[in-house]
């Protein structure tokens, strides 16, 4: 398939979007390593870091055979402007409970992305969401067994995942924040769009939720914490950036 | 509170509750499951540790990826370790003789003999012995 | 190895098997002599389970405390392929600590038990991890030279006498395979990188060659035990047989890349067959791991950190008509 110019603008941007996403959010993941409420626990939910920057890992490669640099580049080097992750993804971990449904709000929209793009006339992205739809599918298995056992756990856990979830879904709602290129994606059927997605997210969170005793916050409250799709990050983005390539960008030449 | 290495540290509000109080109740860690492993569909599945989990479905979760994540796996079962019976060491005598018993081993059975003997006394020609002479002859 | 591994003993003069029925005593240790393996629910002296306990308790901890100087690196970790590994290494380490607390709950001590333990200082765990990872380099020596050191005593315990440790630690050499590949590549990279590369890993090296000689455990002539633990099959080689054979296999590859080893006495007598070293000090050992460490109070506070910000989790699943059932195998 060949791509215009504007075209392949459109694509690397979409692309950066989704990678920049999973790494992000891997990495503040990976923070938990070692420090879980249950050793089982702490070893699964270091798996599922892991898989999300595997995905970016990958995404990042594809990017490169599109003329971008390379992952370790791309992924290490960039300062927070340069970035298209979603503000979800950059707060800081919190407790478990934030953690926990953070994960799953973001898994929940991984996967219904993951699966409108198995079906992308892009092919080489096409087989990268149908290759990871393992992966992801474990995720959501994982998130919404949490979500449902602490929901219906005792009134602690229950206030907690509540709280967390008035927290979080805003930020959540951040994910589907528009690009410019929203009409050449659907034209060029590489995507349908972020607000078929969130249409798609929101009925399989619903699902869940309902079963878990927690309150979805009224839509007349929804407020979507955009500017993350467009480089206007948080405050923590850009500490993390700097953890993440401390030792890198000491010397970015060498080979580590 | 001194500056750690560790920057996640430097993150957490150190140092916690330190009253010396114990940190986990009794069986706050839950209940353990056996854990069995797959590698191939038409393999045996194995037994090969436990998992501590609040239930079944928890652990699954946690069965796939302590005992699957680095190896080849295509199905896993877990069981709680109080539902398993199982046979007491002390009465590992129960199989002793099991060995000994070889009239149902195949290398039990060896009747080559006594056909040849029979072959010679009535003139029947033992297939393996003419092999072994057309073979010298052709070699000669 | 992996802390005060020496049961209390005889405070008066008792022997390790006192009270113990000479019969069984002796169809014991022939068993073991047989190469038999002792499992759950076999009768075994007092001392014996209590110095496996012990022992494999203060192993796990290792692991999971082990995990943090490493684990604090998983975010700093320079590119995809460093980070990727880092993060399964201290995953697997997680992993490791998993099963060997599985493999003592086996013997009756509950985990809940050995955790509040560990977070009260009353159990121990191997000494090293008393020392900060300081840089980048400090983690790549970490993960080859220590992780060398723990797979020597590993691969020879795992020939012991008690089956679920035995089989606990066949799992984790294979696992630890990778890691002491991942160790060596990080080190290679570093010490074949830039000046400064290069710089920073044999800094790290200097500052942790003393950790690594107490690895292995004070030496013989003052461990005492010795004899019956090996009769036991509690353990499998001395605390200098492993260490020799950790430097053996390792120094020629430390100095196969120019690295300098901060002891200038350090060689291998080609007629003894045994290597030649300056003798660490182990009043330094003692006091470290007797909490005047580093890191020993932030190592713990961290673990306490853990366990108590857990704590709403676990105690919200917990069901009431849940039992206790010692392991299985």
């Amino acid at each position: 398939m060949n791509y215009s110019g504007e075209q392949l603008k459109a694509i690397k941007e979409f692309l950066y979007k989704i990678a920049d996403d999973q790494l992000i959010i891997g990495h503040r993941n990976s923070e938990w390593t070692g420090l879980g409420p249950v050793l089982e626990e702490d070893i699964a939910f270091s798996s599922i870091a892991q898989d999300k920057i595997g995905q970016s890992l990958h995404i990042y490669e594809l990017l490169h055979t599109l003329g971008e640099k390379d992952p370790d580049s791309i992924a290490f080097t960039r300062d927070a402007k340069d970035f298209k992750c979603c503000h979800l993804t950059e707060y800081p971990i919190g407790g478990y409970d934030f953690s926990l449904m953070r994960n799953f709000l973001f898994s929940h929209s991984d996967h219904a992305r993951f699966e409108m793009l198995s079906a992308s006339a892009f092919e080489a992205l096409a087989n990268i969401a149908k290759k990871y739809k393992g992966e992801i599918k474990y995720h959501i298995m994982h998130a919404d067994t949490w979500i449902k056992q602490l929901g219906n756990g005792n009134e602690e856990s229950r206030a907690k995942l509540q709280a967390a979830l008035d927290t979080c879904f805003n930020m959540a709602l951040g994910i589907f924040e528009d690009s410019e290129y929203v009409f050449e994606l659907k034209e060029l059927k590489v995507f349908d769009g972020e607000n078929i997605l969130q249409e798609k997210w929101f009925e399989s969170i619903s699902l869940v939720l309902g079963d878990s005793n927690l309150k979805i916050p009224d839509k007349s409250s929804w407020k979507p914490e955009y500017g993350g799709r467009k480089g206007q990050h948080t405050e923590y983005l850009q500490p993390l950036l700097d953890e993440m390539g401390a030792v890198l960008r000491l010397d970015p030449k060498a080979e580590w | 509170m001194t500056k750690s290495f560790d920057p996640r540290v430097n993150r957490m509000e150190l140092p916690s509750n330190d009253d010396g109080k114990e940190v986990l109740d009794k069986q706050e860690n839950w209940e353990t499951y056996e854990v069995f492993h797959q590698k191939k569909r038409g393999d045996q599945h194995i037994h090969v540790g436990i998992v501590h989990a609040a239930n079944p479905e928890m652990a699954i979760l946690m069965a796939k990826e302590s005992f699957g994540r680095r190896r080849q796996t295509a199905n896993i079962w877990v069981v709680k370790s109080s539902a398993v019976n199982a046979t007491s060491y002390n009465d590992q005598d129960i199989f002793e003789t099991t060995p000994e018993k070889t009239y149902r081993e195949a290398s039990d059975y060896y009747c080559m003999d006594r056909i040849r003997k029979y072959q010679e006394e009535h003139g029947i020609v033992n297939r393996k012995e003419a092999r072994r002479k057309k073979k010298e002859a052709e070699e000669k | 190895m992996y802390g005060n591994t020496l049961v209390e003993n005889k405070k008066n003069g008792k022997s390790l098997t006192e009270g113990e029925d000479p019969v069984k005593l002796t169809e014991f240790e022939a068993r073991i002599a047989r190469g038999e393996k002792i499992e759950p629910m076999d009768w075994m002296p007092e001392a014996y389970r209590k110095q496996l306990i012990r022992m494999i308790e203060q192993h796990a901890h290792s692991e999971i405390i082990g995990a943090l100087p490493e684990g604090t690196w998983i975010t700093r970790a320079p590119g995809f392929r460093r980070k990727l590994a880092l993060m399964a290494k201290v995953q697997d380490e997680i992993g490791h600590g998993q099963m060997l607390y599985s493999a003592a709950e086996t013997l009756g001590k509950t985990r809940e038990q050995m955790l509040n333990d560990l977070v009260s200082g009353k159990s121990k765990y191997s000494n090293v991890f008393n020392y900060p990872a300081m840089t980048w380099g400090d983690t790549a020596i970490i993960a080859w030279l220590i992780d060398a050191g723990a797979i020597i005593n590993q691969v020879t315990n795992a020939k012991g006498s008690y089956g679920p440790y035995c089989r606990a630690l066949d799992r984790i050499c294979s696992e630890e395979s990778f890691h002491l590949k991942y160790g060596h590549d990080n080190v290679v990279y570093l010490a074949t990188g830039t000046k400064e590369q290069r710089a920073l890993v044999q800094d790290a090296l200097t500052r942790w060659w003393t950790p690594i000689m107490h690895f292995h455990g004070p030496p013989d002539k003052v461990s005492e035990h010795t004899a019956i633990l090996m009769k036991w099959k509690v353990k499998m080689a001395t605390n200098d047989e492993m260490r020799q054979k950790f430097l053996d296999e390792y120094v020629p590859k430390v100095w196969d890349l120019g690295l300098v080893i901060p002891d200038p006495k350090l060689r291998k007598n080609e007629e003894t067959e045994q290597w030649e070293y300056t003798e660490p000090d182990w009043e330094e050992f003692k006091r470290v791991i007797n909490g005047d460490g580093p890191c020993n109070k932030e190592r713990l506070q961290v673990r306490r950190w853990a366990e108590e910000r857990g704590a709403w989790v676990r105690k919200a699943l917990i069901n009431a008509e849940q039992k206790y059932s010692i392991p299985l195998a």
